[in-house]
């Protein structure tokens, strides 16, 4: 389970997250939603300790990773995989190196148990004879299901996906989609997803929570979501330039 | 007369809080830099170290330099031949101690100094560039998030590579330095070749190699604790890999230079000379 208590966390005079508290439980899907630059994968980044919040607390399977001593911190994001939004492939490397990567430094497999892994989680993400090329050979789509199979491939308990679905076509991410809903239902993948995709975000979620101003200002089903009145959420899933996000951006920018 | 004052006490206001980010972000930027060696060095110690990836740095600080040294270093050794030759033609009314001199200055100064600065265009360039767009494009964050200590995985071969090689490039230098100065002097001053080596060899002790040799290890240090330590703090996308691999090759250059007057002093005072 991951339990993020009261974090706040700022750059410079900008307050970014500003006492986020949420729980998700286990083989749960947690998608957040939230309009760009609110913050989104500023909390990941969090969760997974890339980053560290100013003040409150982070538990995962009861170890407080912001307090924790480097061993177990390490120990821990071992049971954490992290699909980046700009993907970050390391450019030295080939496809197979890429995702058998974490292979070799999380698990005790051997070469050819780690061949196999590779071949068949680069078939999940729908990539087959990839492996000998490097990331530079790639479409910005292919190379986000590399992201995703590399993060897949050690099998970890918990996958946090930052934007997994940006870039691709409608129908690899209705693809992606599935996988992860396989990942829960087969694996029982724990899984937080930061997306903008709502038709994504309804079909994967056991829960949709939305980040505004710092805060979740929203928590429910997709069912909730799409009954809901809060005119915060209403204005989001409807992508609708009218509402209250846009007359408080636009003050934003007034003020800039 | 008033508003002027004020605008000037001002300007001198900032002037002041300007100049004091500045050195404390200096201050800042070295106990980073010297930490991270700490770590690396520890890191080396407790045996954290890819061998295949030291191996394949090794080559590629060696052999991608080694060109560039063999040309520079020759032409230095036949530029110093020629104005040692110039100079005491004028004195002496014939060139000599042009051996001596030339030798001398190769093995004691030019040689472990021409190669740090190539190594560092070269090499300390690359390294920063290389850590720097890893940084820019979450690279570093991906191996941290798949098990993996980037300093450990990036700094460690590197500083390994460059602390080897740096003074193996150095002798190599040293040796083609004195060769161009000996093609140059038997050909432009008509010296032969013996008293060449008789005029090198009589002035030059084990001790003279070994006050260049030992320079090149620091000098190797330098290059590669500041390449790295620029890299791993490079921001703000592809102009900031650019700005960070200027001044990673600026800022190697100046501590090579400054280093190199108290590491000389240093080695005298202790008779290695």
């Amino acid at each position: 389970m991951i339990k993020v208590n009261n974090i706040y966390k700022k750059f410079g005079s900008n307050i970014v997250l500003n006492g986020v508290n949420l729980d998700v439980h286990a083989g749960e899907v947690l998608v957040i939603i939230g309009f760009s630059g609110v913050g989104k994968s500023i909390l990941l980044k969090n969760i997974i300790g890339l980053v560290k919040p100013d003040s409150g607390f982070i538990e995962i399977d009861g170890i407080d990773i912001t307090k924790c001593s480097l061993e177990k911190l390490h120990e821990t994001r071992k049971k954490i995989g992290y699909v980046f939004q700009e993907v970050a492939l390391f450019d030295s490397l080939n496809i197979f190196e890429n995702v058998a990567f974490g292979l070799r430094n999380l698990t005790t497999l051997n070469e050819n148990e780690i061949k196999q892994r590779v071949t068949q989680c680069l078939a999940m993400v729908g990539l087959k004879n990839v492996e000998h090329l490097n990331p530079s050979n790639l479409s910005g789509g292919m190379k986000k299901r590399v992201g995703l199979a590399r993060a897949i491939a050690y099998q970890p308990e918990y996958i946090l996906y930052d934007e997994p679905t940006t870039g691709l076509d409608p129908i690899m991410s209705d693809v992606i989609s599935d996988l992860i809903i396989n990942l829960k239902k087969h694996l029982h993948i724990t899984s937080i997803v930061v997306t903008h995709d709502m038709n994504s975000a309804y079909k994967i979620a056991d829960r949709i929570m939305m980040l505004y101003g710092g805060n979740i200002i929203f928590s429910g089903t997709p069912y909730e979501v799409r009954n809901t009145k809060n005119e915060y959420v209403k204005q989001f899933v409807r992508g609708s330039s009218q509402g209250p996000i846009l007359i408080e951006r636009i003050f934003e920018m007034e003020r800039i | 007369m008033i508003k002027a004052s004020v605008r000037k006490i001002m300007e001198f206001e900032r002037f002041t809080e300007k100049l004091k980010n500045t050195s404390f972000a200096s201050i800042e930027g070295l106990g980073k830099a010297t930490k991270m060696a700490q770590e690396t060095i520890k890191d080396i110690f407790k045996g954290f170290v890819s061998w295949k990836t030291t191996v394949m740095q090794m080559v590629e600080v060696g052999w991608s330099s080694f060109p560039i040294i063999l040309i520079t270093s020759f032409f230095m050794g036949m530029v110093l031949a020629l104005q040692v030759g110039s100079a005491t033609s004028n004195i002496f009314n014939e060139p000599v101690y042009v051996g001596t001199i030339t030798s001398f200055s190769m093995a004691i100064e030019l040689g472990p100094v021409i190669t740090a600065i190539v190594v560092t265009g070269r090499v300390g360039a690359a390294i920063t560039a290389e850590i720097g767009s890893m940084k820019v494009t979450e690279q570093l964050d991906a191996l941290y998030t798949l098990g993996t200590n980037p300093a450990r995985y990036l700094a460690v071969p590197r500083f390994l590579a460059c602390f080897f090689m740096v003074p193996i490039l150095t002798v190599i230098a040293n040796i083609v330095g004195i060769y161009g100065a000996m093609i140059l002097a038997t050909n432009t001053w008509d010296i032969s070749s013996n008293a060449f080596w008789s005029e090198a060899l009589d002035f030059i002790s084990i001790r003279t190699f070994l006050h260049g040799f030992i320079k090149s290890f620091f000098f190797a240090l330098i290059i590669v604790i500041v390449a790295c330590h620029k890299g791993f703090n490079a921001n703000g996308g592809a102009e900031g890999v650019g700005k960070a691999t200027t001044s990673s090759v600026m800022t190697s250059m100046v501590f090579i230079l400054i280093s190199d007057y108290f590491l000389t002093a240093l080695l005298v005072s202790l008779r290695i000379k």
